[in-house]
This record gives C-alpha cells, structure tokens and sequence, in this order.
C-alpha cells in the first residue's frame, strides 16, 4: 500500500513527460516548422518569464502557501527599472540588480505580513497583487512607458548564446539554484515539512516563519528578475508586464504535481508541468493547415491553448486523485481480507 | 502507471476529433498576416473584414491574430511566431508602440514586409504607416460639421478625454484654426471627461445649466459622445442642443436616430484595413516604394502618399440618414 502511494510523484512525472512527448509528436506531424531552429527558441524564448515565476513559487506553493503577486511585482519592477534607466541614466545591470532587490523587499513585505500578523498568504498576497501593480500604474500614470534601452541589454532577451536563446542560461541557472535549495538543503526538506504540518515542524524545531518569509523573499527577487528580462525581451518597459503571469505560473506549478496545500511535489514537476504548457502554447500557433470551428487551428491558438490548459490541468489532477483512491481501496480491500484470512 | 499513462493518451487523442482535415493550398500565394490592437474589439473586427476582402481581390493567403488580454508581450510573439511561419507581409495595429517595434525589426530583418496602421510603430520598423485620418481632417471636419448644425452662430463647447491627452489635443488646436472660419461660432469651455460615459454626462449637464445659450457640445472622446447624448435628453433639450463627435456608430446609434445626436464622425473603418492590406501587397510585389506619390489600392482608387504615410481620406460623417448601412 504504502509504496503504491509514496511513489505517486516520480509517476506523475512520467505522465508528464508522456503528455510533452506525445504533444511533441503530434505538433510535429500536424504542423508546420514545429521542429526548427526558430521554433523551438521561440517555445522557450516567450515563456522563461512564466518558467521563473513557476519556479520561484514551487518552494511558496510547498509550504502551503501562495504568492499571487509575482505578477504584479513583475509590473513594479519593469518601471522601475525603466525608469532608473532611462530617467536617471543607471547602467542597466546596475538597475536590474536593484529590481531584484526590490523584488525582494516585496517578497519581504508579503512574508512579513503572513509570517508576523499570520494573515493567511492568499489575502496578503491578493492585497499586494492589487498593491504592486497600482504602485506601477500610479509611477507612470498609466501611459508612461520607458524605451530606448542599449543593444547590448536588449541581447539577452533577444539574441541567442551558444545556441540557446540568451536568457534561458540564465533560467537555468535559476532552475539549478532552486532544484538544490528545495531537493538537497534542510531548508528545501523544511518548507516540505511546514507544508505537511506547520505545527509539527515547529515541534521538530524548524524556524518555521523564517524559513517560510525565505521563500516569499525568493519569489518576489525572482520575479524582479523576469521583469527584467521580459523588459529586455519586448524593449519596453510598461506597468502591464506580466499581467496574469502569477495565474500561468500557478497553473504550470499545479500540472506539475505540486500539491496546492503544501507538503509534496518537486522542482522537476514544475519544470515539466511548464514545459509541457509552453509546447501547447507554441504548438497550436503552428497548426495552419487543417481547420477548427470554422477557422485555421493556428488562428484560435490562444482560444484553444486556454481551453486545452484547463483541459489537461483537470485531467491530470482528477486521475492523479482516483488513482491515489483506488490504490487506498484496493490496500483497504487487502488488508481486510488478509485480517480475515488470519481470523479463519 | 500502465492505465494512467493510457487515460492520459486517450485525453490527448480525445482532443484530435476538434481538428478536421481540410488542407489549405498557399502554395506561390502571397500571405499577408494582419494584426488588431485586441481581437474580439468590434472596430478590428470590422478592420478585417475589409482586410479579407482585399486579400481576396489579391488572391493572397491572409491570417489574422491578435491578443485576447492585455498582456503587452502577446502581440511580440504573434509576430515572431508569423516570422517562423515565412510569412510576405505583416500589417499591424501597434498597441504598445516601443515593444512591437522590436519584434517588427527583427521580422524586417527577415525579409518581412512591414506596413502599420491605426497606430503606428516606430518609423524605422516599418515601411509606410495608413493613417485612418490626419489630425488636421479630424479637427476640421468637426468644426465644420458644427457649423453646419447650428448655422454658423452661437456659443459651443468641447468635451474631451483627458487634457493632457496628446492626440485629442491635436484635435482640439485644429478645432481652433478651423474657428477662424467662423466669426459668429464661440468656444465657451472645455471640459475633460476621463474617458469615461458617466462623467461625461455630468460634464455636459454642467455645461448646459452654465451656458443657457449653448447650441452645441462636440465631443472629442468616443465615450464622451453617449454621455453628452444622455444630458441633452435628459435635459429635455434635444435638438436645441446638437451633440456630433468622434465615435463608433454603433455606439451611438440610438442617440442619432432619436435625433439627439445629430453626427457622428469617423472613417470608414472597414476601408482602413482594406487600404492597409493592399499597400502591404503592394509593398511585397515592388509596385509601392519610399519615394512613391501615390499607388493603386483596388476599389479605392489611387491613393496619395505623403512621405511614408498613406492617408485614408477625409473622415466620414455618420447621420440619421446613412448609420443604418454601418454596423460596427
């Protein structure tokens, strides 16, 4: 029984990876140029912000929390970088280290709030959500947006290194830095256990609100981060950036098998919950030849990435629960008739 | 693990039935892709209607696409995924000016035709940019229509969106110069509405108890025209008081036919995407280059061009008598 259960996340995995390989074999045989060059830096190149975001809340998501204000930070950040850049003249990477820093004082407010006023994480971070970006808004009036920034920042969201889209070293760097903060550190193994119980890891001697507050803190510097690149990539900063991205994070965090209520999932998971989610949203831009309510498939993309998202999101969850139902039963039913093998 | 993985491959296969297999031939054919500031807006809707109808006049391949949300970064990927597909020609309405011009750049740099319109990108991102109107046309076609409402004389005021708004003041300075024309027409106030319908019915119910004498409200913001409507009407001063500005037909409709707003001005929309895709096509074969005076776009004639910009003419004006022909 238990080893039916236990190993349920290493399955979900290869779901997953089932779930990206047939989408890859069916994208290919039902589009056009699925597999070039192009194509598949565009995949990547368009969703490393979301893929940032995804990773910087699987450690948040793993302590039962959430932090719906990533994207909202994502906003505050790109105009301030803007405008550090373009109104006082900062050296780019000079101002994208304060962006990540200011990421992370917001990152701090959030785990300030929920940590030392025990505010539950969904209305501290609603708040800040509603916060973070009126912040950016308010900044530019709304309509100010920041532009002209130096080629050599541009590059990093726009050109290629070593044959792979700039930016995506350093999501993997971030990816590498969070695999081992989460899977090979006691802090990684705390946030895992204050998700499962918060009392019993106070019990265990675990700093629970200083490890929790790490993990806001590291959300909001990583979204800072993709404010950055997101900044680099478009070549303009406006307080819009990364509307709904917190959303699309989420949702790559929870296909990824990471329970929502803390306490299990892994950084591998969340990777392929995201990359499976980034192929459906290149996948069917590249459908141009055959036809969907009366449209070519490639102009409804968008529709139908949304619809399909939710689609697959739910499957995988409703057959991940059923499977773990069935395997309790089928335990329950064993033992059962072992007890009664016993008795007779 | 067997019955999961399975489950999971049927869900997938399950979704193959939605796409039917009807193959469309674009072999040789020039594609031109059109891109909306947002897709489900009425006005862009409208925009491609008459961007099919040219494609089709050109027997071209045309895709539209466009953003659903106000992410800023949509429109960029749009584009590149359209650089990925190898298409001629991209004609586009720029929602964030700065942003786009990257992602058109980099299609240009690909041999990508690029043509805006609407709003404009960056002028090195594209080759020509179709004008729906001038600032100028606008400005003065209001005037005009004005005086011709209320015969040449009488006090009138201007609603507009927000006063630091620059288009809009554009308009309102060629209001002005048009004004001369007038001797007996005077500009009692101007009021900013937000952009919003409800405080430009409170606007316009202010001006109409301080001016008794008004004899007519233009309004420069498209929401503005119904809530100026409103104020009239409920001021049981219908008539008395013309309403004319810029807006949707559509959204005015109503107003117009009960005789509360006398016009309303705007170009013909679906010309605009029609001009648009044929100076695209006509950008890609070689027949419209820097330096043309003008180029012959189907059924609209041979247009003029003035430097890089191709104009689409003078506004329309939408009365009792024709917006029953217009539905967007």
């Amino acid at each position: 029984m238990t080893s039916s259960i236990k190993s349920s996340p290493a399955r979900h995995e290869t779901v997953l990876l089932l779930v990206i390989v047939l989408e890859v074999v069916l994208f290919n045989a039902l589009g056009q140029r699925f597999l070039t060059g192009g194509n598949i830096s565009n995949i990547f190149r368009h969703s490393v912000e979301i893929g940032l975001l995804a990773l910087a809340m699987t450690p948040v998501i793993l302590t039962g929390g959430i932090d719906l204000s990533v994207g909202s930070m994502m906003g505050l950040c790109a105009v301030l970088f803007g405008m550090m850049v373009n109104s006082f003249g900062m050296d780019p990477w000079v101002a994208g280290l304060v962006a990540i820093t200011v990421g992370a004082l917001g990152g701090g407010l959030n785990a300030l709030l929920i940590t030392r006023l025990n505010l539950p994480p969904l209305i501290v971070t609603l708040g800040t959500f509603s916060l973070f970006r009126g912040l950016a808004e308010a900044l530019t009036k709304g309509s100010v947006a920041y532009s002209g920034f130096p080629q050599s920042f541009l590059a990093l969201g726009n050109s290629n290194t070593a044959g792979i889209p700039t930016q995506m070293w350093v999501f993997l760097v971030v990816a590498l830095g969070i695999w081992l903060l989460v899977h090979q550190t006691t802090l990684g193994r705390s946030f895992r256990a204050i998700g499962f119980s918060a009392d019993g890891a106070r019990y265990a001697g675990i700093p629970v609100a200083r490890n929790t507050s790490i993990a806001y803190i590291i959300a909001g510097a990583v979204a800072g981060l993709a404010a950055v690149i997101i900044v680099s990539r478009l070549g303009e900063a406006r307080a819009n950036a990364g509307i709904g991205y917190e959303l699309l994070a989420i949702t790559a965090v929870v296909l990824g098998g990471v329970s929502i209520f803390g306490g299990s999932g892994t950084v591998a998971g969340t990777l392929l919950g995201w990359l499976s989610l980034a192929i459906l949203n290149n996948g069917l831009t590249r459908i141009s030849e055959y036809r969907i309510f009366d449209q070519s498939v490639s102009s409804v993309a968008r529709e139908l990435s949304g619809m399909l998202t939710g689609v697959l999101l739910i499957a995988a969850l409703a057959i991940g629960t059923v499977m773990k139902t069935l395997a309790v039963r089928r335990a329950l039913k064993q033992s059962l008739e072992n007890s009664k093998a016993t008795h007779s | 693990m067997k019955r999961k993985t399975f489950i999971a491959g049927l869900g997938l296969i399950a979704t193959l039935p939605f796409v039917s297999c009807s193959k469309s031939e674009s072999d040789g054919k020039l594609t031109i892709a059109f891109l909306p500031k947002s897709k489900g807006n009425q006005y862009f809707v409208t925009c491609e209607r008459g961007a099919r109808e040219a494609a089709k006049e050109l027997n071209a391949e045309l895709k539209f696409d466009g953003p659903t949300n106000p992410d800023p970064a949509k429109q960029n990927e749009i584009v590149e995924n359209w650089i990925t597909d190898g298409v001629n020609v991209i004609v586009a309405a720029c929602e964030n000016k700065d942003s786009i011009s990257t992602a058109l750049k980099k299609a240009q740099a690909a041999g990508i035709k690029v043509i805006t319109y609407d709003a404009d990108s960056q002028p090195d991102a594209r080759s020509f940019f179709v004008n729906q109107a001038t600032a100028q046309a606008i400005g003065e076609q209001l005037m005009d229509t004005a005086a011709t409402l209320t015969g040449s004389e009488g006090e009138f005021a201007i609603i507009t969106g927000s006063l630091t708004s620059s288009n809009m003041n554009e308009w309102i300075k060629h209001i002005k110069e048009r004004q001369v024309k007038y001797p007996n027409m005077k500009l009692v106030d101007i009021k900013p509405c937000d952009d919003q319908k409800d405080k430009a019915q409170q606007e316009a119910t202010n001006l109409l108890s301080a001016y008794p004498n008004l004899k007519a409200i233009i309004a420069a913001s498209s929401l503005a025209v119904p809530g100026a409507a409103e104020a009239v009407k409920q001021a049981g001063k219908s008539g008395a008081v013309k309403v004319l500005g810029l807006g949707l037909p559509s959204e005015n409709k109503t107003y117009v036919k009960e005789g509360v707003t006398q016009a309303v001005i705007l170009w013909k929309v679906e010309d605009l995407g029609y001009l648009a895709v044929m100076a695209g096509a006509a950008v890609a074969k070689g027949e419209l280059a820097p330096g043309a005076t003008e180029f012959n776009a189907g059924k609209l004639g041979k247009m003029p061009v003035a430097g890089d910009n191709i104009v689409l003419g003078k506004p329309f004006v939408f009365t009792k008598e024709n917006i029953d022909q217009f539905d967007f």
